[in-house]
């Protein structure tokens, strides 16, 4: 499984979770990713399961 | 092999007088009370469809459950997602329900639009709150329908 990530213009990390609707990851990027925004897509494995700080992750 | 030369002297049955079968079965077309009976409708109110849906797990490892014209949920902060519809709305005056599980403790759970950010034809943005303290959380039931 995989999550587009981007850094927000608050300076926070968005986490895209795609569903299962028949588009591509990378269709649902192009779609879902607000226009002009630089976004990796990463494996499920590679986001914090624990959410005690999620307003302070950061992408690196 | 049966070849049909011609149309004179050939005669087909009345489809509407085959058991099982009415004209409908042939043209496509389906009348309005099939369709209601089929939704187990009564009286004369229209109905409106739902046009996107989603039940998702908004903590752990955010995941959606299920869904219906919804591309992807984006997880943007503690109780902060935006639902993002694979097809468009035809404009941002649909109607939006939204319902969350609450906290263990009796602790109930508010869910909404969210008021800093804004709507477009083919997002919404929507938040989980707690209704003691008006704090986000985030929630492992999150569900979100869209009328229009």
């Amino acid at each position: 499984m995989k999550r587009i990530i981007y850094q927000t213009n608050e300076g926070g990390v968005a986490i895209i979770v795609p569903a299962d609707c028949g588009l591509t990851i990378e269709e649902i990027a192009a779609k879902d990713v607000p226009a002009g925004v630089a976004y990796s897509i990463v494996d499920v494995a590679d986001i914090p399961t624990d959410r005690t700080f999620r307003n302070a992750w950061e992408m690196t | 092999m049966i070849t049909l030369n011609g149309t004179t002297g050939i005669t087909t049955p009345d489809i509407d007088s085959i058991a099982g079968f009415d004209g409908e079965d042939l043209t496509g077309d389906v009348a309005a009370a099939r369709i209601t009976g089929a939704l187990n409708a009564t009286g004369s109110a229209p109905i409106y469809a739902c046009r996107a849906w989603v039940n998702f797990n908004g903590t752990g490892t955010v995941a959606i459950r299920a869904s219906g014209n919804v591309s992807s949920i984006s997880d943007t902060g503690v109780g902060d997602y935006t639902v993002n519809f694979t097809t468009a709305m035809p404009d941002v005056s649909y109607s939006m329900v939204c319902t969350v599980k609450g906290i263990a403790g009796t602790i109930f759970g508010l869910g909404g639009e969210n008021h800093d950010m804004t709507r477009t034809a083919s997002a919404i943005p929507v938040s989980s709150v707690r209704r003691d303290n008006g704090a986000s959380y985030d929630t492992d039931q999150f569900n979100v329908s869209v009328f229009r």
